[in-house]
């Protein structure tokens, strides 16, 4: 395993250099001479970002750094992609679908939220924003994720997030996906109040709460 | 380590902002009256020896009285001849100050009489294991350049205080020791022996002064001739020793805000004067330290107003006009814990200080009660304060790579700054709080509802859990040990005979 992961040292400096040019070059060269794309997405890419969210957690990197380096993995992750699946293989981290609801155009909490998302090892999809609630419930339906984040920032925009609610319970989806709520106006009060299962005020604690709504999936499925 | 090769570990405030309070007009009648007083009044300084040589310089004595007024170009004389900047060193090079160049920096407070008992919260009466402790924080707080023995150590006897805090402070830090205490020549001559000792010698301590001291008068207008002659000890060994007036408005000044700097400027000025006839060229500063009275209680009114800071600033144009570098106050609070008030008047009391525009030795950080109690958690809040204060008297940098237009075009609109490295490359100019509360409200009720003085208190337990400062090399700890006892005998002799 050691070794392995060593042979994507190359890949994770890029990423923790925030080297963009770098990370796309060296993983586009990696899938084209034949790399296991699965091992390039979890040894190199998935490693890379659970190593700044280790470094954020010692206070040693910034957001701003985690965002960078999320939309590099991104970047990577968008040549892995085919591969992957050509390949037949599938990522081992959670999944979570991310989505600013109908109507808002603020996406850069949800971003954030992802980014960190991604230091924790989670698969995260992002949706982007000003989501109509059916496409939310049709990528639920098709990915099957852990955790479908919702996120606004407008007190006019927040009711959506009940509506995706009631919209996945219609579709008979809510009780096999965890909801997630978040934004500037959403409280503990209102998650609680439109049913959701978890909120949290701000990205770092976003992750916390992911992970305890990822581990109690594993127990319930258990 | 060299002076040369060492990197700069102080952060200083620089007075890029200035409050000229009063016109140049009304800064000459302060000035001139103040001349007038030292030549019709003058200063009581019980002294014969001083006395003596201030007649000789031109003084005008009256030995019955011990009085000395002095002549107005006796004055400006002396007050012309006093060094404009000068080196503070520390033990550690990278801790050296150099005073009167615009640069600010911030120290501890002296001799509290009570300390609040980490443990219990309670005040009690300090001991030498406070001051260890104190010195050691304090050594270990970047923004504190400087230290004053912070609290009085009781557990000594009161004739060795000024040995005993002496040693502690070269012992349990590498930065510049400010000694006080020292009320006779006697103490003077063993604190400068203990700095000629520290720093390996008389020349190598005239080179790099690792102590200077400071002197009080007894307002109103008088210096006890002990002191003075302490002064001209630090003086002659060729450190700095500056003077500091603590008059306080309606009881030993006068109860209006020029009459009160008038009296204090006089101290002050008289003080210097005495230092640069006896020691021509010493290295000296000035400290205008001012109080009023509470008019009800007749106490000293500890909830500092703003007559504080508007004193400050005045008091701060007249050490400009003297070219003297300035020791200044900067924390005072009625308040008797690390509350509302005392923040508010720490922080507006500091801001003043710094729109002063000239204060090269800033103190009290540590202090509560009228800066009669001595609490470490203070020490962490106010250097927080005056990291802060430090931060704001920058400009707004508008080069090319501030102004970020390439930065601006690349995201666009409705695109975000975070991924940029231009972000990165900058975010950590930008000022971080570590007592200041930043966290979720959520976070706050799972901690317990903390407050900043909870997290002070915190850190605090940290750096003297972990903090281990640059011991002094085991001869010269034995030799102070050596020094210490010799004179806590010898006084006790002294004192019994």
């Amino acid at each position: 395993m050691d070794e392995r992961i060593a042979a994507m040292a190359p890949l994770r400096d890029a990423l923790y250099a925030l080297d963009e040019a770098g990370a796309v070059g060296i993983t586009t060269e990696l899938i084209r001479r034949g790399a296991d794309p699965q091992r390039v997405l979890q040894e190199g890419l998935t490693e890379a970002m659970l190593e700044i969210g280790r470094r954020w957690n010692a206070g040693d990197v910034f957001l701003p750094e985690v965002v960078a380096a999320a939309e590099i993995f991104g970047r990577c992750n968008d040549i892995v992609e085919p591969a992957l699946i050509a390949a037949g293989g599938k990522t081992l981290g959670h999944k979570v679908v991310m989505a600013t609801v109908k109507g808002d155009l603020h996406d850069l909490g949800k971003n954030m939220v992802g980014a960190m998302m991604k230091t924790a090892g989670f698969d995260v999809h992002d949706l982007g924003k000003d989501v109509p609630t059916e496409r939310i419930v049709e990528a639920v339906r098709e990915m099957e994720p852990t955790i479908v984040g919702l996120s606004s920032l407008l007190t006019t925009t927040v009711p959506e997030q009940r509506n995706v609610i009631a919209a996945l319970e219609e579709a008979g989806l809510r009780r096999g996906v965890k909801v997630m709520v978040g934004g500037a106006p959403v409280t503990e009060e209102w998650a609680t109040e439109i049913g959701a299962d978890g909120f949290a005020p701000n990205a770092p604690e976003a992750v916390k709460v992911a992970l305890e709504l990822a581990g109690s999936e594993r127990l319930a499925g258990a | 380590m060299s002076a040369e090769a060492a990197t700069a570990r102080v952060r200083p405030m620089t007075g890029r902002f200035r409050i000229d309070l009063l016109s140049d007009a009304e800064l000459e009648r302060i000035h001139e009256t103040t001349l007038t007083v030292l030549e019709r009044v003058g200063l009581q300084i019980t002294s014969e020896r001083i006395l003596i040589e201030l007649g000789a310089a031109g003084a005008d004595v009256d030995p019955a009285e011990s009085r000395a007024r002095f002549p107005r170009p006796m004055v400006e004389e002396a007050v012309s001849r006093t060094p404009p900047a000068y080196l503070l060193a520390g033990r550690d090079p990278s801790w050296d100050l150099h005073v009167g160049t615009g640069e600010g920096y911030l120290t501890l407070d002296g001799c509290a009489a009570e300390v609040v008992d980490r443990e219990t919260g309670r005040r009690r009466p300090p001991t030498r294991r406070d001051l260890i402790e104190a010195t050691r924080l304090a050594d270990a707080v970047d923004e504190v350049a400087a230290l004053w023995p912070c609290v009085a150590v009781t557990d000594v006897p009161p004739h060795a205080q000024a040995v005993h805090q002496t040693h502690i402070q070269l012992a349990n830090s590498t930065k510049h020791v400010i000694a006080m205490s020292t009320y006779s020549a006697r103490d003077a001559r063993t604190v400068v022996e203990m700095a000629r000792v520290a720093a390996g010698g008389d020349l190598p301590l005239r080179a790099r002064p690792i102590l200077s001291s400071f002197q009080c008068s007894i307002s109103p207008l008088s210096y006890e001739g002990d002191v003075m002659e302490a002064a001209v000890e630090f003086a002659r060994a060729g450190l700095p020793c500056g003077f500091v007036a603590m008059a306080i408005g309606t009881a030993t000044a006068p109860t209006t805000l020029a009459g009160h700097l008038v009296t204090l400027n006089a101290e002050l000025l008289g003080g210097i004067v005495t230092l640069e006839t006896l020691v021509p060229g010493a290295a000296t500063y000035y400290g205008p330290y001012e109080a009023f009275m509470d008019l009800r209680s007749g106490g000293i009114d500890l909830a500092w107003g703003p007559e504080d800071v508007l004193f400050k600033l005045a008091a701060a144009q007249l050490a400009r006009r003297y070219e003297l570098p300035m020791n200044i106050i900067a924390f005072g609070t009625g308040a008797k814990t690390q509350d509302w008030q005392a923040g508010a008047q720490h922080a507006i009391s500091l801001a003043g200080v710094a729109l002063a525009g000239e204060a090269d030795l800033i103190s009290a950080t540590g202090t509560i009660y009228g800066s009669r109690v001595f609490a470490f958690e203070n020490v962490v809040l106010d250097a927080e304060l005056f990291d802060l204060v430090r931060h704001l008297l920058r400009t707004v940098p508008v080069a090319a790579d501030d102004l970020a237009l390439d930065v601006i075009e690349a995201v666009g609109p409705g695109g975000h700054f975070l991924a940029q490295a231009h972000t990165r490359e900058h975010m950590r100019e930008l000022w971080v709080p570590r007592s200041f509360d930043r966290g979720t409200w959520e976070d706050w009720e799972a901690a317990g509802r903390p407050e900043a003085r909870d997290r002070a208190r915190e850190r605090v337990r940290q750096i003297l859990q972990e903090h281990e400062p640059e011991p002094l090399e085991e001869d010269v700890e034995r030799e102070l040990r050596h020094i210490v006892d010799v004179h806590e005998r010898q006084a006790e002799g002294a004192h019994h005979g």
